[in-house]
């Protein structure tokens, strides 16, 4: 092969003479047209660098770029620190909603019958009467119907805010704001916040942990995954025991 | 408002214009016709007395007319070559097979901005593409195109050619110096210490093919190669023949070797600060000279404008005079196109797919080819000059291609490489030729 000096000049000129004389990869766009099929998007791969490793950095740049949401990733950061998610959904709020998801062909969530359990409004109704369905009067409502239900059920305050008319933020917002308000039944809150909470909190239970037992039972697993352990909540653990 | 002026509200703009243009023009004509009838027989006596001056200054504008044709086709070559070694098919948008993408390329040079930056010494900025440009195109005067057309039969035309070919390296260094840029300087520099380096074995390989011809005029070499082909310096040059192809493809900076602009590499090396059609000269320049190295390539090895082989059936055609026919030649130059027109149109007339006018313009477009063709049959015949030129660009436009060949197949050397092979091997070796051939000519003459 290379015992003749030079035979490699030769040998790549042998080659582009005969490429100058072979059928050309050009396709003259405008008037000829390559046969594509109109689904085709090209082929989606990942590409790997010279050592082996992955070339993809996850800026999610594809992903926010896919028109078909078809590309949805999940992985670390580049410096191996976060478990990282992003995909359309969390770029476009607007592909989440009713209409697009319609058109999209998938399932839409119906938030007004899917999220909570319905209970008997009879009560409810009855409340709304003596009130006269005044939107003005919903401290009032709220109190009655927590007197009636023990606490506020979703359905209650939806079925409140569909009578009056008064929007289900402002409802929502209104029963969040005061203290008095709760929107689970105590004695479930008392069970699960001792089942979570343990020995060692039963001393000093703030009123507002038991007002919010699933916030408190999200707070004590919080607590136990940031290694404080027994201690009791972030100001426990941080500023000394209370 | 007067008449003239209502005539003038009333013209159209290309009305108005020729309103202009048309007496001027009449005017110049008039004066020019008096001026041919009264200054006539002095300034043909002034020609006459001066013949080697009219045909200098003829030779001289005649290649610098023929620079530009050179130059777009060698473009248009390097563009189209190379697109098909790559699998491309290259230009195909402007004018038919794309070739008239050189013209639009050089048009597109002087739409540019011609900038002149801040703090260059502007005098040789600006004249640093003219000397690359004059260099080249003036070696061309003493190249013979064929028998009896050349510019001037130096008898030390080999010297002249690589006195003025070495100028070269003077533009490049003024161009990189004046640019005001240690980089254009730096460019300069490479390019300059490249063409000097190659001038030595491009100018010794020819002393060889000098000493078998006993003459420094490049037609008398030319002439000592007439023959047919193995009388060709190649065969009794070949090692000469190696070394001016290597050394020349580094002169005229064409690939493998084209470090002074190496486009994937560097910033255009000592044309960084230029634009416009000053940068457009620097690459002017460089297709000619690839042409001009082409040329002295097929003068000096490949036997110039000399068939490789004698035609075996010579046609004399002295004896057809046209002049004969007198009238009839009017007539015949009157009838002649009509008829070839209607004789032309009869074939696709009666194919009958197309109309009596179609039919017509492609007997014109026909008769108009077969015309051209038998004129330039009938002058191949009957010229020696015709055929000499034939040859000659048939030869040179092959090298040309083999350049771009070349260009489109290796990868640039390093500068050192480039530097090395000069000194250490294509001088030596042309040393050796030089020897080895003034040996055998001492031993074989006695």
């Amino acid at each position: 092969m290379s015992f003749v000096p030079g035979i490699g000049l030769v040998r790549g000129m042998a080659l582009t003479l005969r490429r100058f004389f072979e059928p050309k990869a050009t396709i003259r766009y405008p008037e000829v047209k390559a046969p594509i099929a109109p689904k085709n998007r090209g082929r989606l791969q990942l590409l790997y660098d010279e050592h082996g490793a992955l070339k993809c950095e996850t800026c999610f740049q594809c992903a926010q770029a896919c028109p078909i949401e078809c590309i949805d990733m999940g992985g670390t950061d580049t410096r191996s620190r976060f478990a990282v998610h992003w995909g359309p959904a969390e770029t476009y709020a607007e592909r989440r909603e009713e209409s697009a998801l319609r058109r999209s062909g998938r399932t839409v969530p119906d938030p007004s019958s899917a999220s909570f359990a319905p209970i008997d409004l009879r009560q409810v109704d009855e409340i709304l009467d003596a009130h006269d369905h005044d939107p003005r009067h919903l401290i009032g409502m709220l109190e009655e119907i927590q007197e009636a239900y023990g606490f506020l059920p979703v359905a209650a305050l939806k079925h409140l805010s569909f009578s009056t008319g008064a929007w289900y933020a402002m409802v929502y917002g209104t029963a969040s704001y005061y203290r008095q308000f709760r929107f689970e039944a105590p004695e479930a809150a008392a069970v699960h916040a001792g089942a979570a909470a343990g020995q060692a909190r039963a001393e000093a239970p703030s009123a507002a942990r038991e007002r919010r037992p699933s916030e408190a039972a999200f707070l004590t697993a919080l607590d136990a995954s940031l290694g404080l352990g027994a201690a009791d909540g972030p100001a426990a653990g941080g500023a000394g025991p209370a | 408002m007067s008449v003239v002026g209502a005539s003038w509200q009333r013209m159209s703009l290309t009305g108005r214009i020729l309103a202009i243009a048309v007496p001027i023009l009449v005017a110049v004509a008039v004066l020019g016709l008096l001026g041919v009838v009264l200054a006539g027989p002095i300034v043909a006596a002034f020609l006459g007395d001066n013949v080697p001056l009219v045909r200098f200054a003829a030779a001289v504008g005649g290649i610098l007319v023929l620079t530009i044709p050179t130059a777009f086709i060698v473009i248009y070559m390097e563009l189209k070559v190379i697109a098909r070694m790559n699998l491309r098919i290259g230009p195909d948008r402007v004018g038919p097979f794309g070739t008239a993408m050189s013209v639009v390329h050089g048009l597109k040079f002087v739409g540019k901005e011609d900038f002149t930056p801040t703090g260059v010494d502007v005098q040789v900025f600006t004249m640093a593409p003219v000397v690359v440009f004059l260099a080249t195109v003036m070696t061309m005067v003493v190249i013979p195109f064929a028998p009896g057309l050349f510019g001037l039969d130096l008898n030390i035309g080999v010297l002249y050619l690589f006195a003025i070919s070495g100028l070269t390296v003077v533009g490049l260094l003024m161009g990189g110096w004046a640019s005001f840029n240690k980089y254009s300087l730096l460019g300069g520099l490479r390019a300059a210490a490249q063409m000097v380096s190659y001038e030595i074995p491009l100018t010794l390989s020819v002393v060889g093919v000098v000493l078998l011809a006993g003459t420094m005029s490049l037609n008398q070499i030319v002439l000592g190669q007439s023959g047919s082909f193995v009388d060709w310096y190649i065969w009794k040059q070949p090692l000469a023949f190696l070394i001016f192809f290597i050394a020349g493809t580094a002169e005229a900076n064409r690939s493998p070797f084209d470090f002074s602009e190496a486009d994937q590499e560097i910033v255009a090396g000592f044309a960084t600060e230029y634009s416009g059609m000053r940068f457009g000269f620097f690459f002017f320049a460089e297709y000619v000279n690839v042409f001009v190295m082409s040329a002295l390539i097929v003068t000096f090895f490949v036997g110039g404008w000399t068939a490789p082989i004698a035609w075996p059936w010579p046609v004399d055609l002295s004896a057809v005079d046209p002049l004969g026919l007198g009238v009839g030649l009017l007539l015949l130059i009157a009838i002649g196109p009509v008829v070839g027109t209607i004789v032309c149109a009869v074939p696709f007339w009666l194919a009958s797919r197309f109309s009596t006018l179609q039919a017509l313009v492609l007997g014109f477009v026909v008769f108009n080819v077969l015309a051209i063709l038998a004129v330039m049959g009938w002058a191949f015949i009957s010229f020696d000059w015709v055929v000499g030129l034939a040859w000659f660009f048939a030869k040179t436009y092959a090298f040309i291609f083999v350049f771009v060949w070349m260009r489109g197949s290796f990868p640039r050397v390093r500068i050192d490489q480039l530097m090395g092979l000069a000194w250490k091997w294509l001088l030596p070796a042309a040393l050796l030729n030089i020897f080895v051939t003034a040996s055998a000519v001492l031993i074989l003459n006695r």
